[in-house]
């Protein structure tokens, strides 16, 4: 056991460091880009931009240094300038970028022109990037400072601003989802094409057969347009809480801000949320319950003598979820990404929109941030999946 | 002295069934399940249809009359007399239609999705499955890991750099013209469909790779395979005719859950403004350009959002019907 959890952590370890590194990189070439803009602005006669200015604001970027440089300092923070040991300086005139590339203009195969880069000009040496501000290295906790979204101001502020939120929404989902997935997909196995698993199973359809923004969408007329525009009692649609007051018929006065004011606001992205994670889940539980019910040691059960309660909650249930174990872990890096669509339609300010809004304004730092956590929860519940598998199922063992 | 044997005593009183072939019981047991089997003639009568987009619409899906946006349905085009159907959409092309042929290209781009990720998930899942090791090492941990990261933020990426780059992958000439003449699409715009449908693929087959795994690994410690490996056949002659047609039923279900998923995961990627783009018509991006007529208008968006709703529902019924079909362990 010891020696199988050693050698998954090493495994998780490298699973985070090359997911790390593909992220960055698919980033780095992703279209567009925070220069996004700037080449049009030189173009154009109002503003004078000098090459010296693009080239200051490529290194504030960092996008001056080489890819390679880039990544080991934001991971690790180093190199922060030239080697030095016992006083004397190494590698002071190492290549670690370009600070002017020569651009040539060309026509790609759609006949659009398009710039590529072709040599460089004046380039980035080691003992050049010395005293350049730099993050402490996201590995040890410091995730640098946003470009864009909130301009100089640290990663982590950033993230913790919005945790909260989806912490609320995901936490609350979750929970409800469990109660009231697990003993519908119980219910409708027991009852296996009964009215109500038919019933039941089209309702669990439909919630997966709908892509998830026309859902949302969808609760949005029913439940705040049409009866806000018939007068009816409506619940409010956007955000996480409103900024001035408002009355509902049959519900009165709401104050900005206030429990009642976040519970209303609450309800909606719950329900989508809940009732998209209740189809997939008691789905699950209703297939694996099946799956037991038809094992010997169920009839054994039954032919004791035992009541059909006890059959079920004792002997088939417990049998039935060791399989759920995954998919509830798996809740975990839910919980910090939150849901990026349901969280656009209902503007909720959590994670997940964060996530958009980061990629949207090529705000790197941001998005780099947010992918590395989610890596890293993804790795922990994993292995946690694991070891919880051999604690609910004695019959498996790790080697 | 020997009696003559009575055969047709014999015959007439023996109690005979008739033989039937796996394939035939499955079918038996799918006729069953009636939403399955509903659920597969109203998928027959939707392909049917867009077969047959050219024949039965009047308008070209990129025909636009600017003067004549919002029609509601059943307008009339005043100087040729052909009839809107659905009306027309918010620039005034007809969108009887664009929704049929829409239908066309979304229905092939989740078919051509699901078939190649279908093979890749086989060959993975049967290839790490039957030799172990640490070549089954290193492909799980890289399945599960795909499988876990959102995938969504990454599609983003991917779709957004490959149709931006549009040569990053090349696509020989051929497959665009087949995949073009199939969707009624130039090979230029059949591209773009393209590209959509590696991108699906290349988060699909992941399911498929984990599901054929784990039979593999149970098929390989049977008698039959040690039987067939005594006799000398290769690795390849067993994957091939021994592991994957028996371990073909998880993945005929997850093909049909896949169908389903991609008609889905097609209109989620038109929704963050990726996949295929506009002037093509996909039920996807008809419902994400028409989201925002959603409260004043709502039949715009609900036109291309139900047979998404539909077809999904139908895709997920025929894989529960096959699913209680292909059980060995459920009896008729």
């Amino acid at each position: 056991m010891t020696a199988y959890l050693i050698r998954r952590v090493l495994q998780s370890i490298l699973v985070v460091f090359v997911s790390a590194v593909a992220s960055y990189v698919l980033l780095s070439f992703a279209p567009g880009g925070p220069l996004t803009g700037l080449r049009q602005i030189t173009q154009s006669s109002r503003f004078k931009i000098t090459e010296e200015d693009i080239a200051r604001i490529r290194a504030s970027f960092e996008l001056d240094l080489n890819l390679p440089v880039r990544f080991s300092r934001w991971l690790i923070g180093v190199p922060r300038g030239p080697l030095v040991i016992g006083g004397k300086e190494y590698f002071g005139e190492l290549v670690v970028g370009c600070r002017k590339p020569i651009e040539a203009e060309f026509l790609n195969s759609r006949g659009v022109l398009d710039v590529k880069v072709v040599g460089c000009k004046e380039e980035v040496l080691l003992k050049d990037i010395v005293g350049r501000r730099t993050s402490r290295g996201i590995l040890f906790g410091d995730f640098g400072l946003s470009w864009s979204i909130l301009r100089d101001r640290p990663v982590s502020d950033l993230i913790a601003s919005r945790i909260p939120k989806t912490l609320q929404l995901i936490g609350l989902e979750t929970l409800l989802s469990l109660l009231i997935g697990i003993p519908l997909g119980i219910y409708s196995a027991v009852k296996q094409y009964s009215n109500f698993d038919y019933i039941f199973t089209t309702l669990a359809f439909m919630g997966t057969a709908m892509p998830s923004f026309f859902f949302g969408l969808l609760f949005i007329l029913i439940f705040s347009i049409l009866p806000k525009n018939a007068g009816f009692t409506y619940l409010p649609a956007a955000l996480s809480e409103s900024i001035r007051g408002y009355t509902i018929p049959l519900i009165g006065a709401v104050v900005a801000g206030s429990l009642k004011d976040r519970t209303l606001h609450m309800i909606l992205p719950v329900a989508v949320l809940t009732i998209l994670n209740i189809a997939g889940w008691s789905r699950f539980i209703r297939a694996s319950m099946l799956d037991v019910l038809r094992q010997d040691y169920v009839r054994t059960a039954r032919a004791k003598g035992l009541s059909q309660n006890m059959v079920i909650m004792k002997h088939a249930l417990r049998n039935a979820l060791i399989p759920f174990v995954t998919i509830v872990v798996f809740t975990i890096p839910g919980l910090f990404g939150g849901a990026i669509i349901t969280e656009s339609i209902f503007s909720w300010p959590g994670m997940g929109r964060l996530y958009i809004l980061a990629l949207g304004s090529y705000d790197y730092p941001v998005a780099m941030a947010l992918f590395f956590i989610t890596a890293v929860l993804v790795v922990i519940a994993t292995l946690l999946r694991d070891v919880l598998y051999t604690i609910v199922d004695p019959r498996i063992r790790l080697t | 002295m020997t009696v003559p044997v009575q055969m047709d005593i014999i015959k007439a009183e023996a109690i005979t069934i008739q033989e039937r072939s796996p394939f035939q019981v499955v079918m038996m047991r799918f006729i069953k399940h009636r939403l399955a089997m509903a659920s597969l003639i109203l998928m027959i009568v939707i392909f049917s249809i867009t077969i047959l987009a050219p024949y039965i619409t009047s308008f070209k899906v990129d025909e636009l009359n600017v003067n004549d946006y919002f029609l509601p349905f059943g307008a009339v085009d005043q100087p040729t007399g052909r009839v809107h159907y659905f009306g027309t959409d918010n620039i005034g092309r007809d969108y009887f239609s664009r929704v049929v042929y829409a239908g066309r290209i979304s229905l092939t781009v989740a078919l051509l999705s699901t078939f190649i990720s279908e093979i890749v998930g086989i060959l993975v899942g049967a290839i790490s499955g039957f030799y172990g090791g640490w070549v089954d090492s290193i492909l799980m941990r890289f399945v599960e890991f795909m499988i876990t990261i959102p995938t969504l933020p990454l599609l983003l990426i991917i779709s957004s750099m490959l149709l931006r780059n549009e040569n990053l992958i090349p696509i020989p000439e051929g497959v665009l013209r087949v995949v073009g003449n199939v969707m009624l699409l130039s090979p230029k715009d059949a591209r773009n469909a393209v590209l959509i449908v590696i991108v699906l693929a290349g988060f699909g087959w992941l399911s498929a790779a984990q599901l054929m795994r784990g039979t593999i690994l149970s098929l390989r410690e049977q008698t039959f395979v040690e039987a067939s490996r005594s006799l000398g056949a290769t690795d390849i002659w067993i994957i091939f005719k021994h592991m994957i047609p028996n371990a073909m039923a998880p993945i005929i279900v997850d093909a049909s859950l896949n169908l389903a998923g991609f008609v889905v995961a097609e209109a989620a990627l038109a929704f963050l403004g990726f996949g295929i783009q506009d002037p093509i018509p996909t039920w996807g991006n008809m419902l994400s350009a028409t989201q925002t007529y959603m409260f004043d208008k709502p039949w715009l968006p609900l036109v291309p959002g139900t047979p998404i709703f539909i077809c999904s529902l139908a895709f997920n019924y025929i894989g529960d019907g096959l699913r209680d079909a292909l059980d060995p362990r459920l009896k008729l």
